[in-house]
């Protein structure tokens, strides 16, 4: 048996352990919840939504794999971005990404994502110079570091604690707050080109 | 309170939710400090509005859950006891199973003589129904020819070969 299945016989998991690894033997309602959050940080840090589907499902497959390794000591959420961290960190390491990189073909129109973001309200000027800072923003967070990216990404995006983080990467909670520095001062100076 | 604006890692602190009391301080009294946050947040927010716009919409073309069925979590103890029945249920049937005759290859030699007694009278009956008339009308003619026809149980011609 298993050391968490002896662990859930046994009684020995306290409610919230128990109602953790309960979540990660039904894969179906796992992909549900967390699903949009995993694929979303995948896209993000690839911007090939193929390459971030593809991602996506090895880390729910290879999650229900080692449902067993959890030992509920974060949350099945940051457990999750681990795995997807570690996943994503290899496909941008594989050399069909590279090429790709390299060829700038998946490269993301922030100005046509700006035009959907358009409130009615919002003038012309206005809206061109949002417009303006998203592209400047977008392409800044994309050529930010690996380590960078992710971190700004579980922040700002995910909204994720600095702990948390630090436990998703395998970080020093100085070194994350370090990388969310460097990106921040990328953002600013993105920021100011724009003034 | 500090008396000069603060600085740019402040401000960064001050976003990240880090900001000490000193910092806080100073934000409620000077005013370029505030509008110099307002902008970076403004920036950080724009982002978050853009990826969560742009994920939306890549997710809401892909199939609803990945390819996933047939994972659904049955628990790995249980699935372990079928087996374990299953395995034992073969190997409580398999005495009988060896012990008894074998009624499927009983059967077939069965039908198997069937099929032949089929075939030898198929293969006696030398014309088809339908141009049974002639051959009494050639039977008729010749007289006794190459053989005789001679009428069936079942009304059919059947030509004898002698
Ligand atoms: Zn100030």
């Amino acid at each position: 048996m298993e050391a968490l299945e002896q662990l859930i016989h046994a009684g020995q998991l306290s409610p919230v352990r128990h109602r953790m690894a309960a979540e990660l033997e039904d894969v179906n309602t796992l992909c549900s919840t967390y699903r949009s959050r995993i694929y979303r940080y995948a896209l993000l840090s690839l911007r090939d939504p193929d390459l971030a589907e593809s991602v996506t499902q090895d880390c729910f497959l290879k999650a229900y794999k080692a449902r067993n390794e959890f030992r509920g000591d974060c949350s099945v959420a940051t457990w999750l971005t681990r795995i997807a961290t570690n996943l994503i960190r290899d496909a941008t390491r594989s050399r069909k990404f590279q090429f790709w990189k390299a060829a700038n073909s998946t490269a993301v129109d922030a100005g046509a994502i700006a035009d959907r973001l358009r409130s009615p309200g919002l003038s012309p000027e206005t809206f061109l110079m949002i417009k303006e800072e998203l592209r400047q923003l977008w392409d800044t967070v994309a050529t930010l570091p690996g380590q960078q990216r992710s971190v700004f990404l579980l922040r700002f995006v995910e909204e994720m604690e600095v702990l948390e983080i630090a436990t998703a990467m395998g970080l020093h909670v100085g070194t994350v707050k370090s990388h969310l520095h460097r990106a921040l001062t990328a953002v600013r100076k993105a920021m100011e080109g724009t003034k | 309170m500090k008396t000069t604006h603060l600085s740019a890692w402040e401000h960064e602190e001050c976003i990240l939710g880090q900001a000490t009391p000193e910092m806080l301080g100073h934000l409620t009294e000077c005013a370029p400090c505030r509008a110099e946050i307002g902008r970076l947040e403004h920036g950080v927010a724009l982002y978050r509005k853009a990826a969560m716009e742009w994920s939306s919409e890549c997710l809401a073309t892909r199939p609803q859950q990945p390819h996933m069925a047939g994972r659904r979590g049955l628990p790995a103890v249980a699935l372990r006891w079928a087996i374990a029945a299953a395995v034992l249920l073969v190997l409580a049937l398999l005495p009988f199973h060896v012990g008894s005759p074998r009624p499927v290859q009983r059967t077939a030699e069965i039908s198997d003589d069937v099929l032949l007694q089929q075939v030898d009278e198929q293969v006696s009956v030398a014309v088809p129904a339908s141009m049974e008339s002639l051959t009494h009308l050639v039977s008729t003619e010749s007289g006794s020819g190459a053989g005789a026809v001679t009428s069936a149980p079942g009304g059919k011609h059947i030509v004898q070969t002698n």
